[in-house]
């Protein structure tokens, strides 16, 4: 599976503007064939990573390499790579089949071949009755194909995605999701995946890198992440709705919040962190009032207000009668939560449970 | 339905009106041009010509310099518009896309420029232009029209090429064109109704100028129209009117008819002088 001809790796690798740090320090190996998404909230670090990857941007430190050659100097068009932007950035006054050409062009392959080889990538993508049209005569999937198909017909090493598919409609976008998840296995290439939407990479990636404020926060798969969440940070960005944080107090054995008493072997300042699945509503130890609920179809959200102030999100089946206002009896299941560090926000490795 | 109808001859009779106005002037000159000599001065004055005649256009043609005149004038605007928009839109691909120490501050002293009256500029340039051996020659006239031109056609320019998306040059070199490739297959297109609106300015501009040309030029051999035109016809005791007439009718023809052609692409320039600039 494991193709070094395709792997990418950051080492020590820094971009700085003036004295502002887009990346610190990103130390990152994607093997060959991954499909590896950058997460994080805009102005992360994650589009300047992925143009340092394509060699639009250069790094003020360390290296990047592709395949085990470090291109730190390598003009983007000899790096073996393709990109898909957010734009799709179509050349306006090329035909479609002009587009989809024209890496081929600049690389010199005759006349013949390439129109061989549009042909393919139109029939891959369906595009075969749009060829002689113009960017701006395409709808925003459309575009998306043409742009998709531009990076495709060189077959790269390695395909760098700079959030395709935030311009789409949210039902195009489900399909187009699946359309490159099923496009990734069938051409076994690196993709690197920029995005914001944590739905996106979860579905989508074999590992997430979560940035933030340029660092690196947590490098793992999608499960990692949602079941391990490194620090404070990657816990309250992944999950929708999020995390709830209480912060809290532990000595003599027990974890100490005004809404919940835990039993734990640590002692400190921690806080703990809840998914809303871990809340068991109707029985247990605590008790909390209803703030808010909101019906979803499938299950319902609920907003609650522990004592002392601090807000619990919950999830509770579509049938259950809640209503605001209300006092609610509640428990969690203790062996799924998560402690951190009140002071670092990493993770702690702790053992919880019901007091 | 009717009121429509009626707003609309109204609208049509005021913008004829305007037109006529406007170009009263011009029908006056064509007019002119081929009246003979003495149905000029009559009183009352005619307004269609009685006789119609060429002979002003031939005099002018065959007894005048006034095609040297007309050479001087086109090699002159040809070889200005061709330095100043290679030169603006480099320069003004430079200030849009690249990122440096000074950029603004060189985009604003462009500009900074524009607030010294050309008088003020006349004499250190004609000095400049004694010291480099190059004053009383077309050449003179080139470098003083760029030294205008220029600022203009880099601002105009400027804004168009702000409209280019980023992401199409980059897009071209992930795509494996070289810088230079990628300015000439990707950005160029994008930014040739800029560049033709931006060519017309600088054209018009050299076309019509004249006080660079008065001062700069003594010469009949580098003389270009504007002035060449005014030291033949016009003395202090003559003016030949049927003569000076029929030589702005000819002096005009080459703007009318880049006009005709390129009149969308030079409105298009218009709009983007005054949304971005």
């Amino acid at each position: 599976m494991t193709d070094t001809r395709s792997e990418v790796r950051f080492d020590g690798v820094q971009k700085a503007f003036g004295e502002a740090f887009a990346v610190r320090d990103l130390n990152l190996v994607i093997a060959g064939g991954e499909f590896v998404s950058l997460l994080g909230p805009s102005g992360c670090g994650k589009t300047t990573t992925l143009r340092m990857l394509a060699g639009l941007e250069f790094p003020t430190d360390g290296n990047i390499s592709i395949g085990g050659r470090v291109v730190n100097g390598v003009a983007p068009g000899a790096r073996d790579i393709a990109m898909v932007f957010q734009s799709y950035a179509l050349y306006p006054h090329m035909t479609v089949a002009e587009n989809i050409a024209y890496p081929l062009k600049k690389r010199g392959v005759a006349r013949a071949e390439r129109a061989i080889r549009v042909a393919q990538v139109a029939e891959t993508l369906q595009l075969g009755a749009l060829l002689a049209r113009k960017p701006r005569q395409l709808s925003g999937g459309q575009q998306q194909r043409v742009a998709l198909g531009r990076a495709l017909v060189r077959d790269p090493r390695v395909f760098l995605l700079d959030e395709p598919l935030s311009n789409l409609d949210a039902k195009l976008r489900s399909h187009m999701r699946a359309e490159l998840v099923e496009l990734h296995r069938r051409l076994g290439r690196t993709f690197v995946y920029v995005t914001h939407d944590q739905l996106e990479a979860m579905t989508m990636s074999d590992r997430i890198a979560v940035m933030h404020e340029g660092v690196l926060q947590q490098f793992g798969t999608p499960a990692d992440v949602y079941e391990r969440p490194a620090n404070l940070f990657v816990a309250g960005f992944i999950g929708s709705p999020g995390m709830s944080l209480l912060r809290g107090e532990a000595r003599d054995g027990l974890f100490h919040h005004p809404g919940v008493t835990l039993k734990i072997d640590a002692a400190g300042a921690m806080v703990l962190g809840i998914r809303p699945e871990d809340v068991i509503l109707g029985q247990g130890p605590f008790s909390a009032r209803i703030r808010l609920v909101e019906p979803t179809g499938h299950e319902q959200i609920v907003a609650l207000e522990l004592p002392g102030g601090d807000p619990l999100t919950a999830r509770a089946p579509p049938d259950m009668a809640l209503r605001a206002g209300e006092n609610l009896a509640w428990g969690l299941r203790a062996p799924r939560l998560h402690m951190f560090d009140a002071a670092a926000g990493h993770r702690l490795a702790v053992t919880l449970a019901e007091a | 339905m009717k009121r429509g109808i009626l707003g609309h001859i109204v609208f049509n009779i005021l913008a004829w009106s305007v037109v006529l106005v406007t170009a009263f002037p011009l029908i006056w000159m064509v007019i002119t041009s081929v009246k003979p000599q003495f149905e000029l001065f009559r009183i009352p004055p005619t307004f269609w010509p009685e006789t119609v005649t060429f002979e002003h256009y031939v005099r002018l043609l065959t007894e005048t310099p006034f095609l040297l005149y007309m050479r001087n004038s086109l090699i002159l605007s040809t070889a200005t518009t061709v330095l100043v928009v290679a030169v603006a839109t480099l320069g003004a691909h430079s200030l849009v896309r690249f990122r440096y120490r000074g950029r603004e501050a060189l985009a604003r002293l462009v500009l900074f420029t524009y607030l010294l009256p050309s008088v003020v500029l006349l004499l250190p340039l004609y000095l400049m232009m004694v010291w480099l051996g190059v004053a009383n020659s077309l050449l003179s006239l080139v470098i003083a029209y760029t030294t205008f031109a220029l600022p203009y056609a880099l601002w105009l320019l400027r804004s168009f090429m702000q409209g280019i998306p980023d992401d199409l040059e980059a897009a071209a070199l992930v795509d494996g064109a070289t810088r230079m490739e990628a300015f000439f297959d990707v950005i160029l297109p994008q930014a040739l109704p800029g560049i033709i609106s931006t060519c017309l300015f600088t054209f018009i501009l050299s076309w019509n100028e004249y006080l660079y040309a008065l001062v700069l030029v003594n010469t009949d051999s580098a003389r270009p129209l504007t002035t060449g035109v005014m030291s033949m016809l016009v003395s202090a005791f003559n003016i030949e009117w049927s003569l000076l007439m029929a030589a702005s009718v000819m002096m005009s023809l080459p703007l009318i008819i880049i006009f005709a052609f390129l009149q969308s692409y030079l409105t298009r320039g218009f709009g983007a002088g005054g949304v971005k600039g």
